[in-house]
C-alpha cells in the first residue's frame, strides 16, 4: 500500500486546516483515497496545530506514525523543529521562516524561542526548503495567501495534477479570491523550482 | 467530508425532521453541518439534559430525531437517556455521543460504551467517515425496529477525520404521528417494571441481528493465524498494521455478538482484541469464556491508540522507522492562550491581583488559570464553579470570607449554572458569583446561547439577559461591570465580595471573535520610562513579548483593548489619542 503523508503544522489561526482540506479536495479530484486528521477546540487559541494528510489508492487510519511523513509544511519555524521527527529519512520539511514567540511569561530573558533555530532546522532535516511565503504573500496583497504559497511549494512533489490543484481551489474558496488563491498557488509552484537542492 | 458532517448527511439521508445538542468538541459541528439542510429544523438547547428531552419529544411526535454532545455531555443527559431506554421511541431517536481519548479538549476521557451497556440501549461505532455517514442513516431504523433510542458512539478522530463518502438518496419514511400510550410513556414505578422486560426482549432481538449480519459486524477473511476483534477507529489502524490477519469489525457494539465472536475466535489460532480506552469488549468476551491471547495489557491504560501503539501490541515492536534526532534540543511548548483583546484577561489580571479563590468552570476562561494569569483555584465540569464556591466559601474559614468567588460564562451559567444560583440564594450563600457575559459559547467556535439573540442559522432569536434572570431569581445585589475598566471592576467586585451575602458580578463585554467587532488602534509603549516590572506581560496576552529584556508589541495582533496599559503604573504603555477603528 503506497501510502503519501503530509503533515502540515502551525499556530491556530494560519490556515493550517484551510490547505490540509485544498490538498485533500486535490487527491479526491485525482481519485485517490484520503483520511486526514484535524484539532478543535481547546487545542486552537494560540496553541499548536497541527493536521495529517495521507493520501493513496487506499488508506485505512488517519494518523501518521512518527518517522512516516513524506511532507512537513511548517507555518512556522518553532512548530517546524516541534514535528521534525514525523518526517522520515528523505522526508522534505517546506518551512515559512516565520516565528511567532509563545506566550511571555515575565520580562527576563526567556521569551521561548528557540536560540539558532535556523541551523537546527538546517542540520536535522533531512531536506529542508525555506519557502519564504509571507513576504510573497504580502507581494501578492494578501497575507491569507501564505497556504497557497506553500501548497504551490509542496504540489510538485506530489502525484497529482495542476488541474487537480485547480479544481480543489476553485471548490474550497469563493468565486471572487479563485484568481488570487491560483496565481499564489502557481507563483509557489514556480519559487520552489528556483530554490529547490537538486 | 468530516466526520460530523457525514452524520449530518446520514441523518438527513434518513429524513430526520428535529435536531438538538449542546456544544462540546468533538461534537459541535454536526448540528452545525445539519443546520445547512434547510428542511430539517435544527436548535442548540441550553444543556444536554433539554436537548435530549426536546428531541425525546419530538421522537413521540412520530418524527426523526438527533441530539448531540461530546462525552461528558452525556452525562448531563444520562436521566434521559436511562429512561427513555424503557419507553422506547416513536420516530426513531439517535444519541451521538463524541467521546475524547487522549483528552483533547476535555476534562476526562470517559469511555461512553459502558453507558450503551448500562442504560440497556443499542449502540453503533463507525470507524471512519463513510461509515458515520451510513451508520447514522440506518441507526434511526434501528431504533424503530427494536423501539431504542440508538446510541452512535463518535470519537475525536472518527469526528475530526475528513475522507471520502458515497453520498446515498435520502429513504422512504413517512412519520406515523403522535401515538398515545400511556403505560409505554408513564415511567411510574408499575409501569416501568413492566417496559423492564420489554427491555430484555428488546436487547435479545438486537442481539440476534448482531450476531447475523455481515453488514454490521462484517468478518473479514484473512490469515488463520492471527484473528482480531476491534471496534471504532482502532479498526483502521489494525487494518494498516496487519493488512492479512482476520478481522472481525464490531459496528453494532450493544448488544455485543459474542456467538459471532465465539465462531471467529474457533477460527484463527490467536485471537487479539484491539479497541481504544476501556476493554469493553475483552471483558464481555472473556466472562464469556472466550480465549482472548491480548488485549487491554497490550495497550498504554490511557490516551488514544496510532499506528505505533497497534504495532507493538500486534507486531512485538514497532516498525522501525527513522526519525529525526534532535538531540538535546528542548522544543518551548506552546499552550493556548485567552485571544488578544479577550475580555475576560482583565478579570483574571484582577483575580490575581486580589488574590482570590476562584471556582472556575468550563469555556475559554478554563485558560485563566494557566500562567501567567494563574488565576482559578478549580474547574471540574459546567456550571459547578457556583456550588463550589458556595461551598468553599461556607466552609474555608475566615480566610475566604470575602475571598471567595465563583467564575463562570454566560453559556455554561444558561447550561447548568441557574440551579446552583438557586441553591446559592436559598442557602444564604455570601459568595462571589462572576458570571462573564459574552454573548457566546466560545471555545466551541462561537455558538449562539440563549442570552446571544440568534438561532443556530443566525436568525433573530428571543435573548434572554444575564442580569435580569439572576434579579428574578432573587438575587438582591446584581452589579454589571464592563471588564475592560479594571478600576471600576476592581470596586465592584471589592464591595460584593465584602457583602455578607449572595452577589452576582455580570461582566458584559461580547467576545471579539463570535460578535465580529473590529479591532481598535494598537497600543503605544514608550521604553524610555520603562522600569521593566514586566506587569504589562503578566496580563498573558499574544501581542505582548519580552525582547531584549522589554516589552515588545505585536501590532497585527494588539486589538487596543487596554488591559496591559492599565497595569502599567511607569505609565510607559498607552492607547493612541482618539480611538477607533485600526
Amino acid at each position: 500500500m503506497e501510502i503519501t503523508n503530509v503533515l502540515f503544522a502551525g499556530v491556530g489561526g494560519q490556515g493550517i486546516l484551510t490547505s490540509s482540506r485544498v490538498l485533500a479536495l486535490a487527491a479526491v479530484d485525482a481519485g485517490l483515497d484520503v483520511k486526514m486528521s484535524e484539532v478543535h477546540g481547546m487545542a486552537q487559541r494560540g496553541g499548536n496545530v497541527d493536521t495529517h494528510v495521507r493520501i493513496g489508492k487506499e488508506v485505512p487510519s488517519s494518523l501518521i506514525p512518527p518517522g512516516g511523513a513524506h511532507f512537513l509544511v511548517a507555518f512556522e519555524k518553532l512548530e517546524a523543529v516541534r514535528n521534525l521527527h514525523f518526517l522520515g529519512p528523505r522526508g522534505t520539511a517546506f518551512v515559512s521562516p516565520l516565528e511567532i514567540p509563545p506566550l511571555t511569561q515575565s520580562l527576563k530573558k526567556d521569551s521561548g524561542y528557540l536560540p539558532g533555530i535556523d541551523r537546527i532546522l538546517e542540520e536535522k532535516a533531512p531536506r529542508l526548503v525555506w519557502v519564504d511565503a509571507v513576504r510573497m504573500a504580502k507581494e501578492e496583497g494578501d497575507i491569507r495567501m501564505v497556504n497557497l504559497i506553500l501548497l504551490g511549494a509542496l504540489s510538485r512533489h506530489l502525484p497529482l495534477t495542476p488541474e487537480n490543484w485547480e479544481a480543489a481551489i476553485r471548490k474550497r474558496f469563493p468565486k471572487k479570491i479563485q484568481e488570487a488563491c491560483l496565481k499564489a498557488f502557481r507563483r509557489g509552484v514556480t519559487d520552489v523550482a528556483q530554490n529547490q537542492p537538486s | 467530508m468530516l466526520g460530523n458532517e457525514a452524520v449530518a448527511r446520514g441523518a438527513w439521508e434518513a429524513r430526520v425532521a428535529f435536531g438538538s445538542g449542546y456544544p462540546g468538541t468533538p461534537s459541535t459541528e454536526i448540528l452545525e453541518a445539519l443546520a445547512r439542510y434547510e428542511d430539517v429544523q435544527v436548535q442548540w438547547a441550553p444543556n444536554e439534559k433539554v436537548g435530549y428531552e426536546v428531541a425525546m419529544g419530538a421522537s413521540l411526535a412520530g418524527v426523526r430525531s438527533l441530539v448531540t454532545m461530546k462525552h461528558v455531555g452525556l452525562n448531563v443527559a444520562a436521566d434521559p437517556l436511562f429512561s427513555s431506554s424503557y419507553m422506547g421511541v416513536g420516530g426513531g431517536l439517535v444519541v451521538v455521543s463524541a467521546d475524547d481519548p487522549g483528552m483533547h479538549s476535555s476534562q476526562d476521557e470517559q469511555d461512553n460504551r459502558a453507558i450503551a451497556r448500562a442504560a440497556k440501549v443499542l449502540m453503533v461505532e463507525p470507524s471512519d467517515v463513510e461509515e458515520s455517514r451510513w451508520m447514522t442513516r440506518e441507526a434511526f431504523a434501528l431504533s424503530e425496529r427494536f423501539d431504542s433510542p440508538v446510541l452512535l458512539r463518535m470519537t475525536t478522530r472518527v469526528c475530526h477525520q475528513t475522507g471520502v463518502v458515497r453520498l446515498g438518496d435520502r429513504v422512504e419514511w413517512a412519520s406515523k404521528g403522535y401515538l398515545k400510550n400511556i403505560p409505554k410513556y408513564v415511567m411510574l414505578p408499575s409501569h416501568a417494571r413492566e417496559r423492564r422486560h420489554k427491555v430484555e426482549e428488546r436487547l435479545a432481538a438486537a442481539r440476534a441481528l448482531a450476531e447475523e449480519s455481515d453488514l454490521w459486524n462484517p468478518i473479514l477473511p484473512g490469515s488463520p493465524e492471527v484473528g482480531i476483534v476491534t471496534s471504532g477507529v482502532a479498526f483502521g489502524y489494525v487494518r494498516e498494521v496487519m493488512p492479512r490477519a482476520s478481522i472481525l469489525k464490531v459496528g453494532l457494539s450493544h448488544p455485543i455478538p459474542l456467538e459471532r465472536i465465539r465462531r471467529f475466535a474457533a477460527s484463527v489460532e490467536r485471537l487479539y482484541v484491539v479497541e481504544e480506552l476501556e476493554p469493553y469488549l475483552e471483558e464481555a468476551m472473556r466472562a464469556a469464556g472466550i480465549v482472548v491471547h491480548g488485549g487491554r495489557e497490550l495497550f498504554p491504560y490511557t490516551g488514544e491508540l496510532n499506528l505505533p501503539l497497534v504495532e507493538k501490541a500486534l507486531l512485538g515492536a514497532p516498525r522501525s522507522r527513522v526519525t529525526v534526532d534532535l538531540g538535546d534540543v528542548q522544543v518551548p511548548t506552546r499552550p493556548p492562550t485567552l485571544c488578544p483583546g479577550c475580555s475576560h484577561r482583565g478579570i483574571f489580571t484582577l483575580f490575581r491581583e486580589m488574590k482570590l479563590r476562584v471556582m472556575g468552570d468550563i469555556g475559554c476562561y478554563t485558560l485563566g488559570a494557566l500562567k501567567p494569569l494563574a488565576a482559578m483555584d478549580s474547574c471540574m465540569c459546567m456550571g459547578a464553579s457556583v456550588g463550589m464556591a458556595e461551598g468553599l466559601e461556607k466552609f474555608g474559614g475566615p480566610k475566604e470570607k470575602g475571598k471567595t468567588v465563583g467564575v463562570i460564562g454566560d453559556s455554561t451559567f444558561f447550561h447548568s449554572g441557574i440551579p446552583a444560583l438557586i441553591d446559592m440564594i436559598v442557602n444564604r450563600s455570601a459568595a462571589t458569583l462572576v458570571i462573564l457575559d459574552n454573548r457566546w459559547t466560545a471555545m466551541t467556535g462561537g455558538q449562539p446561547h440563549p442570552g446571544t439573540g440568534k438561532d443556530i442559522r443566525g436568525n433573530d432569536a428571543p435573548q434572554l439577559n444575564v442580569a435580569e434572570v439572576c434579579r428574578a431569581l432573587g438575587v438582591k445585589r446584581v452589579r454589571e461591570v464592563n471588564p475592560y475598566d479594571l478600576e471600576a471592576t476592581r470596586k465592584v467586585l471589592e464591595e460584593e465580595l465584602a457583602a455578607p451575602e449572595v452577589s452576582v458580578v455580570v461582566a458584559v463585554a461580547p467576545c471579539l471573535l463570535g460578535s465580529r467587532i473590529p479591532k481598535g488602534r494598537p497600543v503605544e509603549i514608550h521604553l524610555e520610562t520603562c522600569d521593566r516590572c514586566g506587569a504589562c506581560v503578566r496580563v498573558g496576552c499574544m501581542a505582548l513579548h519580552e525582547k531584549d529584556g522589554f516589552p515588545d508589541l505585536d501590532p497585527d495582533l494588539c486589538t487596543g483593548c487596554g488591559v496591559c496599559v492599565q497595569v502599567c503604573e511607569s505609565g510607559s504603555l498607552s492607547l493612541p489619542a482618539g480611538r477607533g477603528e485600526a
